[in-house]
């Protein structure tokens, strides 16, 4: 059983602690299944990481009678071992603060996944001495993982990238993975970095390099939403303006990029649009026409199609849906739809 | 000579965990042992001070920036289902998992809560 935010904060309470005083994610941390497999430590330079990283390997080499050594393809380094009487344990997926404010979680609560350990053996390489010894810790391993980053980051991430792709005069066909992660690397995280870019665009490899396609539609879309999330409607006109002003050169603004995000109410004098997510409404086929319907009276196809597109399934169509919730009449030569029901 | 080899998961990055080191064993309330069990909850002020509530006991405790990164080797032994008609490689490898960057070091002693009236949720 997950705990709930309910129950952390009960706990917090029991602790006489104060909540305003933390931050707002918490890890609930859970041991995983017993052990997997042994595992070890192994404490290395920063540059000998970055080959791993880079997935390159490592061997250890040495005869039997002989001290170990650590081989990289060019170095060698002695291994020494450390151990520890303390308990050590892994956790997977952890945030520390430093990155906790900077992705601002959208649930502020983290659960653990299961994932395995048992014992730990600690093996430290370094330039510096000599003298090997393996030793056995105990720990035992912890998963978690991290949620959906909360949209306004998500920005912030697209608008680094954007402006990169501006300084540097490079086509949003062909965004070079390697050169971002180098360029914004000291920014943002580099996971975060080339999440935004999956989000936003496709990946490919030309030559041995990772390009990605950055898609128009998607970043149109992204900064309407930003725009529109800040006020309760706008004028249409104006809105149009801002908008095509807002999102990078070379890309063009067009109002069906917004289906099913913002709504135009093309009878209000001035005409205006406003953010009106999908997302945000109820699931159950009944709720969700009165939902719309108490919103607005009349809806022409076209507008409506977009908020129920998703409860189509293999035996709904929209047309289906539009016959079954819904009565027709014409208004101005139009077909448009309303409540079969009396809307309270 | 014996040959160890210590491979990647590839260039496609690595997974980046975190490392908790408490003094002291955690035990297990009932026979069953830890496996599935919460272990507590972790928390962080807003000044960045990780604590952790592990049953009736608070700890606080401190961000470490690892100068030298931990790798994080899983070893494993090829089983008779490696084998193939030129025979076993009977060779040992690690497999590195996870690189680790920070840990989380509690080296104070636990304070323990008193509770008067348990909360009901």
């Amino acid at each position: 059983m997950e705990r709930t935010r309910a129950e952390v904060d009960a706990t917090l309470q029991t602790a006489k602690l104060d909540a305003a005083e933390l931050l707002p994610a918490a890890h609930c941390l859970r041991f995983g299944p017993a052990a997997a497999g042994d595992v070890c430590l192994l404490e290395l330079e920063p540059a000998l990481c970055g080959r791993l990283q880079a997935g390159h390997s490592l061997v250890i080499r040495g005869d039997k009678d002989e001290q170990a050594v650590l081989c990289s393809e060019d170095k060698t380094y002695d291994l020494k071992v450390a151990d520890t009487s303390n308990m050590l344990l892994f956790i997977p997926g952890c945030k520390i603060p430093e990155q906790l404010k900077m992705e601002e979680t959208h649930s502020n609560i983290i659960h653990t996944e299961y994932t395995t350990g048992d014992l730990l053996d600690q093996i430290q390489a370094s330039e510096e001495e000599i003298m090997t010894q393996l030793q056995v810790l105990n720990a035992c391993e912890i998963g978690g993982y991290w949620r959906i980053l909360e949209f306004d980051y998500e920005m912030k991430l697209l608008n680094h990238i954007t402006q990169l792709v501006d300084s540097e005069s490079w086509s949003f066909s062909k965004v070079p993975l390697n050169t971002c992660l180098q360029e914004l690397g000291p920014l943002e995280p580099e996971e975060m970095i080339e999440h935004c870019l999956r989000c936003y665009g496709k990946k490919y490899t030309e030559e041995g390099e990772v390009y990605f396609e950055l898609s128009a539609d998607k970043i149109c879309r992204a900064t309407a939403q930003m725009l529109l999330q800040n006020a309760v409607k706008f004028n249409l006109a104006e809105f149009q303006e801002v908008w095509q002003q807002s999102v990078p050169e070379g890309m063009t603004t067009r109002l069906d990029q917004l289906q099913g995000l913002a709504l135009v109410d093309r009878q209000s004098r001035p005409e205006i649009i406003f953010l009106l997510k999908v997302e945000d409404l109820p699931e159950g086929d009944q709720e969700r026409f009165s939902s719309l319907f108490s919103l607005r009276e009349k809806w022409t196809e076209e507008d409506i199609a977009p908020y129920i597109q998703d409860l189509c399934g293999e035996k709904q169509t929209v047309g289906a849906l539009l016959t079954k919730y819904a009565r027709s009449s014409m208004r101005n030569g139009v077909k448009v739809y309303n409540s079969r029901r009396p809307i309270s | 000579m014996v040959q160890i080899v210590i491979s990647s998961a590839g260039a496609g990055g690595l997974a980046e965990w975190v490392l908790m080191e408490l003094q002291g064993e955690i035990e297990a309330r009932h026979s069953t042992g830890l496996a599935g069990n919460l272990l507590g909850d972790l928390h962080y002020t807003t000044e960045g001070i990780p604590v952790l509530i592990v049953g009736h006991h608070i700890l606080y405790g401190k961000i470490i920036h690892l100068e030298k990164p931990f790798a994080v080797l899983v070893k494993y032994t090829p089983g008779e289902q490696d084998c193939d008609e030129l025979g076993c490689e009977s060779s040992t490898r690690y497999l590195v998992t996870a690189l680790i960057k920070n840990k989380i070091l509690f080296k104070t002693r636990p304070k323990p809560i008193i509770t008067n009236v348990p909360k009901k949720v």
